[in-house]
């Protein structure tokens, strides 16, 4: 079965944070609460005789063995066939035990609804065809949606290449 | 079960605009805005502030009715009019008021305008006032002004002819999409590997990514141009078989830049000598190279000269009308602008009362005021008095220079109407304030301003309450004013009559979605430049014949540590301003909550070792204070400045603080920047991004 997932190239995000938008609108996220993708800055750093300044996109990997999924109490976490890690918001009692176990610290916590909510990979709008809301919007093409499998190794080959490598 | 979601494809107008979207619609609502994977412009994407769209056209502040003041101005009360008596009111005090003082005591003013400015412009041609103020004094207009005069149209990076190497100057087009440009092709560019040049005194992820990132002194822009143009010159790096054949006054200009020696301008610039010659010899030699140029270039009293000394660049270089350099589109076939402004219809001893006419020619060229010379009229009644101003989307207190005075000018006028989406804080000063439709509400020939060879169809999606569009305002007030014949029955007749040389109706464009015109590379070669040589004019035969230097030069602003050390010493820090933030487009999307919540409160940029100096801490809440007065902004260190200088955020103030004025002054950014001349001598540019100010920290905390 198709396997699906989100891969960010960091050195191509320019920190306009419009997949944060893009993410609140598709998935109805009240304003005051936070977005499944959420975008970092690190930096400015001087690396060698050079400022630099990245952005780190934050979302849910969708991982092989999801750690969230280990650590969910009451088994509101479940792995689809086709990869998509999704919460049951009937099920999830909003404890954080997923965050704290998450390497990416991917999940969100909703205080409004006391539930935790992570990225669907926009799964509405993938069985139609289409790419996640933050990976269509996504101006500086940092955003690669795919089989994660295919992506890391794009993503490898176009890192080599990659003249803005940082460090 | 609900109704059918309807979708309406149109054109995004958060900033300039331009960009493809896809508005949801249901029960006469808009629910969604998404990217147009079909646009031809921006390919699917967009970015926050458009995909934040149903939050402005659906949000409860909105002006939904007519209003009329109540009480004295600036209490911000207000009683509820209906359309008829709001127009009757404006129309009977703007025809006083002629009679009384004379058509050009009414100034007409908007704001970046949302694809309306001709009609303000036929108005005022048709009313007789030759004054329409704007930003266009530092915005868009003096690089369209001095290119025309310089090569005859508007040199616009080809991306999509893969330019080898990019020069970024005074812009950080990721974060804001200026006029012609969508982030998109740039970064697509770059992610191919071309060359990257930044120009700017802060570091934007731009110059993090740039193979070179000069950072200057603000304000310097025009001696950096001409050292570049020095090494380019003296090392002879030029295309001289298109010097010899398309320039005129190459020989002079390379007499001119004898005065601008890389170890002189570094002196001037803060910029290493050896970094002005890398950043020559990577522009000369990489082919093709375009300049992405943006606003900051024009905001101090080098701006006509940085800008030709840019344009000589793209053609010493032989990268001006060549694909992946910069080049001149044609304009799509539809009305011509002065056309359609009526250009001649305002008589010819009218236009020469135009404030500043004489002194600041290149800006009456393009029918520009700039508005400082507008406070100084209602002030002083210097050269006569201005009693009433109409404003049509557009925030002076917090965009024009020196925001004290401009309030007292605002409070001295005899009538004052403010059309917009939210009352504002000038608004809050109005008589007669008028509510505005957003771009989602109705049909537009879109992009009409730009020069990137297309118009775009923006469809109308929703309606709301008693919102018209700036355009229908005016058409109707135009009626009222007596000039029927001027005017369409209806404000949609304007589409066919805009699109009639295109052969094309508006029903067309809307199932078409863009008119472009075919691109033509080096046109030169069959009819030469549109100037008086027939060449592009590094030596300016039009500058010459108006009185100014036909060359460009460096002249040291005049509130810097080197012209004013007697000030220096109680500000010694130097103030550069209006960095632009992703979620805003200048004083707008405060009151939206997806945008707000990105971005807070006003950022003031300040190196950690000056910081430390001062006692602040990142996130403390600062006081920045020039001669003109103090603001409070929250501190962000950064390395990514000068120790000595600070960059602060502009445009902002506070929708939630109703009842004390929107916080108009406690973050504004020109409360700290000055009115007064020195101008640029040909455009009136005012200085915005060189002051001299000093920092301390607000002990009583948050804004």
């Amino acid at each position: 079965m198709t396997q699906y997932a989100l891969r960010i190239d960091g050195e191509r995000c320019v920190g306009c944070h419009a997949c944060e938008i893009a993410c609140k609108q598709e998935n109805q996220i009240p304003p005051g609460n936070p977005s499944w993708i959420q975008v970092f800055q690190v930096g400015p750093d001087q690396v060698g005789d050079k400022l630099i300044t990245n952005y780190v996109p934050t979302v849910c990997r969708h991982c092989r063995k999801p750690q969230c999924m280990e650590a969910c109490p009451v088994e509101a976490i479940t792995k689809r066939e086709d990869g998509i890690v999704q919460i049951n918001a009937d099920l999830c009692i909003g404890c954080k035990a997923c965050i704290e176990a998450c390497p990416f610290k991917a999940p969100q916590y909703n205080a409004e609804k006391n539930l935790v909510g992570i990225c669907t990979l926009c799964v509405h709008r993938v069985e139609k065809g289409l790419k996640p809301s933050c990976a269509m919007h996504c101006q500086a093409r940092a955003i690669y949606f795919g089989d994660p499998v295919e992506l890391d190794k794009l993503l490898g080959k176009e890192h080599t290449a990659n003249r803005f490598k940082s460090t | 079960m609900g109704s059918e979601v309807k979708v309406v494809k149109s054109v995004c107008r958060m900033c300039h605009g331009g960009c493809g979207v896809l508005i949801d619609v249901k029960d006469g609502e808009v629910v969604k805005v998404e990217g147009d994977p079909e646009s031809p412009i921006s390919h699917g994407t967009l970015c926050g502030k458009g995909l934040a769209s149903a939050q402005l056209v659906n949000s409860p502040l909105r002006l939904k009715h007519p209003l009329k003041r109540i009480g004295t101005r600036g209490k911000g009360r207000f009683q509820k009019i209906g359309w008829s008596e709001a127009l009757d009111i404006v129309a009977g005090r703007l025809k006083e008021t002629k009679q009384k003082y004379g058509a050009e005591s009414v100034v007409f003013a908007h704001g970046t305008n949302r694809d309306y400015l001709h009609f303000v412009h036929r108005l005022a041609n048709v009313f007789g006032s030759p004054n329409v103020t704007s930003p266009g004094y530092v915005c868009y207009y003096p690089r369209v002004g001095a290119s025309i005069i310089t090569c005859g149209g508007f040199p616009i990076c080809d991306y999509d002819h893969d330019p080898s190497c990019v020069v970024v100057w005074g812009c950080n087009p990721v974060i804001t999409n200026p006029d012609e440009y969508k982030a998109v092709k740039l970064c697509k560019v770059l992610n191919r590997g071309a060359k990257l040049v930044v120009i700017d005194p802060r570091l934007t992820r731009l110059a993090s990514r740039a193979d070179l990132w000069l950072q200057l002194r603000p304000g310097t822009d025009s001696a950096l141009a001409l050292g570049i143009l020095n090494v380019i010159i003296r090392e002879e790096l030029y295309d001289e078989e298109f010097v010899q054949k398309w320039t005129y006054g190459f020989d002079k200009l390379a007499q001119r830049i004898e005065k601008y020696p890389p170890e002189k301008v570094e002196e001037i610039t803060w910029v290493p000598a050896s970094k002005i010659r890398m950043a020559a010899r990577q522009y000369a030699e990489v082919k093709p190279a375009c300049i992405h140029w943006g606003v900051k270039i024009e905001q101090n009293l080098n701006c006509t000269s940085t800008i030709r000394s840019l344009i000589a660049l793209m053609t010493i270089t032989g990268n001006l009308d060549t694909p992946g350099g910069n080049v001149l589109y044609p304009s799509p076939p539809v009305a011509r602008f002065t056309e359609f402004m009526l250009t001649d219809r305002l008589s010819p001893e009218q236009r020469r009362k135009r404030l500043g006419g004489d002194e600041y020619k290149l800006a009456s060229m393009g029918s520009v005021v700039p508005p400082m010379l507008v406070c100084q009229a209602i002030l002083e009644e210097d050269p006569y008095p201005v009693k009433v101003m109409v404003v049509f989307g557009s925030n002076p207190l917090l965009t024009w220079p020196n925001a004290k005075k401009v309030r007292e000018a605002l409070m001295k006028l005899e009538f004052l109407v403010v059309a917009d989406l939210f009352m504002t804080p000038t608004a809050q000063l109005a008589d007669v304030v008028l509510p505005v439709a957003s771009w989602l509400e109705y049909n537009d020939v879109a992009a009409y301003f730009f020069r990137g060879g297309y118009v775009l169809a923006r469809c109308k999606a929703v309606e709301v309450e008693e919102c018209w569009s700036d355009h229908k305002i005016i058409n109707e007030l135009g009626k009222k004013l007596g000039y029927e014949e001027y005017f369409w029955e209806d404000v949609d007749q304007y589409l066919d009559y805009l699109l009639k040389p295109s052969g094309m109706t508006w029903e067309e464009l809307k199932e078409k979605g863009i008119l472009q015109a075919p691109m033509e590379y080096k046109k030169h070669r069959k009819k030469g430049f549109s100037t008086p040589s027939r060449k592009v004019e590094l030596y300016s035969t039009i500058l010459e014949s108006w009185g100014y230097d036909p060359l460009p030069s460096y002249v040291e602003p005049p509130e810097s540590p080197i012209s004013r050390p007697d000030l220096a010493a109680k500000y010694p820090l130097i103030l550069t301003t209006g960095g632009r933030s992703p979620v805003f487009f200048h004083s707008e999307f405060r009151q939206i909550p997806w945008l707000r919540e990105v971005h807070q409160y006003p950022m003031v940029e300040v190196h950690p070792e000056t910081a430390k100096k001062h006692g602040i801490h990142d996130g403390d809440w600062v006081f920045i204070e020039t001669p003109r007065g103090r603001i409070k902004q929250e501190a962000k260190l950064t390395i990514g400045i000068h120790p000595r200088v600070v960059h602060a955020q502009h445009a902002w103030w506070y929708p939630e603080k109703a009842a004390s004025g929107y916080g108009w002054s406690e973050s504004n950014v020109n409360i700290l920047t000055d009115n007064n001349p020195p101008f640029d001598p040909c455009v009136g540019a005012s200085n915005l991004v060189a002051l001299l100010c000093k920092i301390y920290k607000a002990e009583e905390g948050k804004a």
